[in-house]
């Protein structure tokens, strides 16, 4: 038996909600607990930013238990970027506070009047004036929070920077200083309650059924990542030549995903910033482009090594023994206002390097913390830019429209200044703060043709006529445009066929099978997308997933961590539950499913002329209708079936 | 005045973090930066250490790297 947290910040109420051992086993906590929660309680047409949407932030299963990698913690709300079910999620510290303070989820509805902050610890929660920091940079904040608020324990915070506060709908919630569940909109939603942050301190114990089981796995696990280790004599420079060789691959068999941790220790996952361009899996130039135009003579500039030359130490998530994250001295950068940044990501280096043409590492770095401080989502930012970059470059925007801004491909200095608009919301950036959807809607002009999302949502930086399955995920998933679902990629070095009776075995097979809707390649997406929620239900991170459950033994510690004594198969049921959960959240919300399907040039339509996908398309819809089909749900419109809901125990009403 | 001590394994200790979170009373921090190529920075007694030797942080962790006694 748990509990959860209620904050009710229109009339100020604060209780708790027991939630019964059942529920945990029918969805997990994480994403799950939050699924349950959203679709019982948000009523129908409820308006993302108003009073009745309720914003949650929820903590794995496995978090604080001894269990490694599952420390994240996650966001829930109905997503005001998409319309239907929105989630986000983040490492650093917050997932196990949130337990620290007794709870698996703190959920709040109404609007408060003046800006709150929410203080929990032992003692209990409260709400707090935060009118001194509305206004203030995530970071900022919570250093001021942080220092307030820190008696014994020092507090986690979470944070919203100006971007939410000016709701714009690519913000999300920072934490960690600099840490940000990005994804959904989510920071819109919390500036919409007027709640500039979250402060938790609570120092209570977290359970678990049999630590010493938890440990033993964990300790195996550990062994592994320590024994990876890369050979000096491996350089940055080296990679880009091995994404070429994949590139040409006729064939392809699936790897042992425990070397991927020896990349992820060295460079994190900027490893791909070259690799990925070669390989075509960096979407280039808007969509529109190839490694033939972000040829060499740009993505040398971005190579692994150059990040990690400014990296002074490496920065772990909270259970995470890999560290893929660090710490960068960017003192010298632009007009050095910003002393230190977490190191980009791959996703933010792509979306401000080959996305846009931008060959300048520098202004990479100031960007990412220009948006990790804003509290702005990088990746669709990214696709903002590139999409007013495409406009500026066909005459839909004019420099009278972006205030004399020269938005051409690569423009570094104009690029840094376009999103000094977006999150300040003048001029053009206010046109583009929503999003590429939004802003198309606003500009016209038939600019929808370079807007390029999934059911309002930018996507990933990965190319789904590269891993078609990826554009499944993109396409077919309740949150639509997220990379971090299922690909053919993971799927191969997740290996969940090792332990899951009905998921496809993969051996050596031709690359061309990946572009054939066909029912294998179905159930690898479906049962893809059932494990993920797993994951995301556990606190559990996407690198160790894509590690593979031989090494990353996800079932095992939650038989230890709970006393149950599931197998594989029933924990998968667990995972078809909680996604259709989520894909009931939508239906409920008016939601039809085949309006999240990608935009057109994300399936080749029409197809790239060169480049390593040159030709390439998806056959994306009869790929989301065999998805679909395998998941018990409609295979035409992505409802899930009756007879699926009564086997799993879902009120078709929004009951929960 | 801290009245405990901890004492690291540093030769297994992979940087995870648990201890650090699971002090009620913030005496760690992963400050301790040794030698090695990957740039990582451990857990040690942080300056502003309250620590009681209460051995909380060493229960927590699950490589069992820590030790934990009252000075």
């Amino acid at each position: 038996m748990g509990k959860v947290l209620w904050v009710d910040l229109s009339t100020g109420e604060i209780k708790d909600e027991i939630i019964a051992d059942s529920v945990y086993e029918q969805v997990l906590a994480g994403v799950g607990l939050g699924a349950y929660l959203l679709y019982r309680d948000i009523p129908v047409g409820a308006d993302p930013l108003g009073p009745d949407n309720i914003l949650g932030f929820v903590s794995g299963l496995l978090t604080g238990t001894g269990s490694l990698m599952t420390g994240r913690w996650m966001i829930v709300c109905k997503s005001p970027l998409t319309g239907g079910w929105g989630d986000a999620n983040c490492g650093g510290t917050l997932a196990p506070a949130i337990k620290q303070c007794g709870y698996d989820g703190i959920f709040f509805k109404g609007i408060a009047n003046k800006p709150v902050y929410l203080y929990v610890d032992n003692k209990g929660a409260q709400l707090r004036d935060a009118s001194h920091v509305w206004g203030k940079d995530a970071v900022d904040t919570e250093e001021i929070l942080e220092k307030e608020n820190w008696t014994k324990k020092k507090p986690s915070v979470a944070v919203i920077g100006q971007a939410a506060e000016k709701l714009s709908l690519i913000s999300g919630i920072c934490n960690d200083r600099g840490r940000i569940a990005a994804r959904s909109g989510g920071g819109a939603v919390m500036g919409s309650k007027r709640l500039k942050a979250v402060v938790l301190a609570g120092i209570k114990p977290i359970k678990c059924n049999d630590p010493n089981a938890v440990k033993a796995i964990s300790k195996e696990y550990a062994d592994k990542v320590r024994k990876q280790d890369l050979p000096a004599i491996v350089k940055g420079s080296m990679l880009p030549l091995g994404g070429a060789v994949l590139a040409h691959q006729k064939n392809v068999a699936p790897l042992d995903g425990m070397m991927l941790s020896m990349l992820f220790k060295k460079w994190g996952t900027v490893m791909s910033n070259g690799m990925a361009v070669t390989m075509g899996d960096t979407p280039i130039k808007n969509w529109s482009g190839s490694v033939v135009d972000y040829n060499r003579s740009y993505y040398k500039n971005i190579n692994s090594d150059l990040v990690i030359k400014r990296e002074y130490r490496k920065y772990h998530c909270y259970s995470c023994v890999v560290g893929c994250g660090g710490v960068c001295d960017i003192s010298d950068v632009g007009d050095g206002k910003f002393k230190h940044t977490h190191k980009p990501e791959y996703e933010t280096c792509a979306a401000f390097g080959g996305l846009v043409m931008n060959r300048d590492l520098d202004a990479i770095f100031y960007i990412n913390e220009l948006l990790n401080r804003a509290g702005m989502d990088s990746i669709s930012a990214g696709g903002a830019v590139a999409f007013a970059i495409e406009c500026y470059e066909n005459g839909i925007l004019t420099d009278e429209d972006t205030g004399g801004l020269k938005l051409s491909w690569g423009n570094s200095a104009s690029i840094i200044q376009l999103i000094e608009k977006m999150i300040n919301r003048e001029g053009i950036g206010d046109l583009l703060a929503d999003g590429v959807k939004i802003g198309a809607d606003r500009i016209g002009k038939l600019s929808e043709r370079f807007a390029v999302h999934a059911g309002g949502q930018e996507p990933g930086m990965h190319d789904s006529r590269l891993d078609p399955i990826m554009g499944v995920h993109y396409s077919a998933d309740p949150t639509p445009g997220r990379h971090t679902i299922g690909a053919s990629q993971y799927y191969n070095t997740t290996r969940l066929w090792e332990k899951v009776s009905w998921a496809p075995v993969v051996t050596k097979y031709p690359k061309n099978e990946e572009y054939i809707a066909s029912d294998t390649e179905a159930l690898k997406s479906v049962a893809s997308a059932c494990y993920k929620q797993l994951v995301d239900g556990s606190g559990g991170c996407l690198f160790a997933m894509i590690m593979g459950v031989q090494h990353w033994n996800l079932f095992g510690w939650l038989n230890a961590a709970t006393g149950w004594n599931k197998t594989p198969d029933e924990y998968m049921e667990i995972g078809r539950r909680m996604q259709t959960l989520r894909q009931m959240f939508n239906v409920k919300h008016g939601i039809e499913p085949l309006t999240f399907k990608m935009h057109t040039l994300m399936a080749g339509d029409p197809p790239l002329k060169e480049g390593p996908l040159k030709g390439r398309s998806v056959p994306i819809e009869a790929m989301m209708m065999q998805h679909w089909k395998h998941f018990g749900w409609d295979e035409k419109t992505g409802v899930p079936l009756p007879e699926t809901l009564g086997k799993m125990g879902i009120d078709q009403t929004g009951k929960g | 005045m801290a009245e405990g001590r901890v004492v690291v394994n540093y030769a297994q200790c992979m940087a995870c973090g648990i201890c650090v979170q699971a002090c009620p009373f913030s005496s760690l921090e992963m400050s301790r930066a040794i030698n090695n190529k990957y740039k990582k920075v451990f857990p040690e007694l942080s300056s502003r250490s309250a620590c009681s030797g209460c051995g909380i942080c060493a229960t927590a962790c699950p490589l069992e790297c820590l030790t934990a006694s009252k000075e």
